[in-house]
């Protein structure tokens, strides 16, 4: 696992000094967030279910970015090729770049949760909290899928349009679950009310990080 | 042989849709509470069963690629890829329009839509990537892996939206264990309808997949060709160098 500290060390190194990743999707975020809040008159538009469903938006648009982002920088000057010829394992690259995606959209879901607790007009208490579970399962779902998925689209021509493609399909249901539970949280509702949906995301996660574990080396594969 | 059991499946699949067709307009009762728009749900059905038979040839064929290799797998996926989607294209404008007068809406989130056209977003995505990449190993690869992802997907797509929310009728086996077909002809017809676009679906997945078989000989061939007059030149230059010397 030595090849894993290494590898996270350096994406988040690379991010200190540059700060290429996490800013664009802080600024993705924010636009999503405001782009909703004028599309839908938060007049109209309002409550717990409302604010979860635009969390999740700017999720999904920051996540999308920040994973193309990823595989995007090993392209450049053919580090990727390196990394896959590197003694590492696979699978150990596959799980390193989903560790570092999971904090970047962390760290960029944190700001988000700020931004739609003031433009939604929600309280900063002890709600927020209960969001933790279905946040931290559904970005680590979505970091699964868009990990093995970059590795997929990052060679094709149009591969920024491609990546949405099919990576929003596929997390529907994460989605669906992942906004399920966060409303029911936001509103203060105890976990155990959205434990289906918790459910859900578990399984997603197990499902897509096995697959993720297995066929990434497929997707990545170089010749 | 191949050639003329293709032929074979055209014509059964002509006179099966013929006979279908037949029964669904002339043969079978009007349903008494839907009246005459309910004969869509025998044309509904099989392309419903027809798409995700052939998103199911997707996983298996893409499978069998990354184990065994082999581009005839991915020639298989590829067809049925966009066959599972053409059929899956049709049964939501079908249903749409059975939605329209019985629902009193195009559209609506139920369960079983929402997971069809989530089937059809996957399966556009796959066909996308297809068409982004163009052909070759990589994009035989890299399809497998979605078609893979895209098939583990379903299960919890269903799982997720059902949840969500249902309002599709129970139309084979309703939790009362009754079925919403009270008329034999009316299981025939559909029975038939199933058949009948079973063969379709062979005779067209058989037509598309020779097709993209004879391509990848062809780019094969051409390859082989290009090989060979590399060499040749090599080699006339080696005697020319020989000569020379």
């Amino acid at each position: 696992m030595n090849g894993f500290w290494t590898l996270i060390g350096k994406d988040l190194r690379l991010e200190i000094r540059t700060g290429q990743s996490t800013i664009a999707m802080l600024a993705l975020a924010l636009l999503v967030l405001v782009v909703l809040v004028f599309s839908f008159d938060p007049a109209f538009v309002r409550g717990p279910q409302a604010a979860a469903g635009a969390l999740w938006v700017a999720m999904v648009f920051a996540g999308m970015l920040g994973a193309s982002r990823a595989i995007g920088a090993e392209n450049e000057n053919g580090c990727f090729r390196a990394l896959m010829t590197s003694p590492l394992d696979r699978a150990t690259v596959y799980i390193a770049k989903l560790a570092v995606s999971v904090i970047f959209m962390s760290v960029a879901l944190v700001a988000g949760l700020i931004l739609v607790v003031l433009f939604f007009n929600l309280e900063f208490s002890s709600a927020l909290i209960r969001l933790v579970p279905s946040l931290i399962l559904g970005i680590a779902g979505f970091a699964a899928v868009a990990t093995l998925l970059a590795a997929v689209s990052a060679r094709a021509r149009g591969g920024e349009l491609l990546l949405p493609l099919l990576i929003v399909p596929i997390f529907t249901p994460a989605l669906i679950a992942g906004v399920k539970s966060s409303g029911a949280a936001l509103a203060g509702l105890p976990l155990a009310a959205a434990s289906d949906w918790i459910g859900i995301l578990v399984a997603f996660d197990i499902l897509f990080i096995t697959a993720g574990f297995l066929l990434f080396e497929h997707a990545a594969n170089i010749e | 042989m191949n050639n003329r059991f293709q032929k074979i499946l055209g014509v059964a699949a002509l006179v099966s849709m013929l006979v279908t067709l037949w029964m669904i307009f002339a043969w079978v009762p009007t349903e008494a509470q839907q009246g005459i728009v309910q004969r869509i749900f025998y044309f509904h059905v099989p392309c419903a069963w027809v798409s995700f038979a052939a998103f199911g040839i997707v996983a298996v064929a893409g499978i069998f690629y990354l184990w065994l290799g082999g581009q005839i797998w991915d020639d298989l996926g590829h067809a049925a890829a966009e066959l599972g989607m053409l059929f899956c294209t049709l049964m939501l404008i079908s249903g749409s329009i059975w939605a329209k007068p019985i629902w009193g809406t195009w559209w609506t989130w139920d369960s079983r839509l929402t997971t069809s056209f989530v089937l059809w977003l996957l399966y556009g995505g796959y066909l996308m990537m297809r068409a982004m990449f163009g052909e070759g190993e990589q994009v035989a690869r890299l399809a497998a892996v979605v078609g893979i992802v895209a098939a583990l997907d379903v299960p919890v797509v269903i799982v997720s939206v059902r949840l969500w929310r249902t309002i599709h009728p129970a139309v084979l086996v309703t939790r009362q264990g009754g079925h919403g077909l009270e008329d034999p002809r009316m299981i025939v017809t559909l029975l038939a309808g199933l058949v009948a676009f079973t063969i379709l679906f062979a005779w067209m997945l058989m037509l598309r997949f020779g097709e993209l078989r004879m391509r990848t000989r062809l780019r094969m061939l051409a390859r082989a060709i290009i090989l060979a007059e590399y060499r040749a030149a090599d080699a006339a230059e080696y005697r020319v160098a020989a000569g020379n010397r």
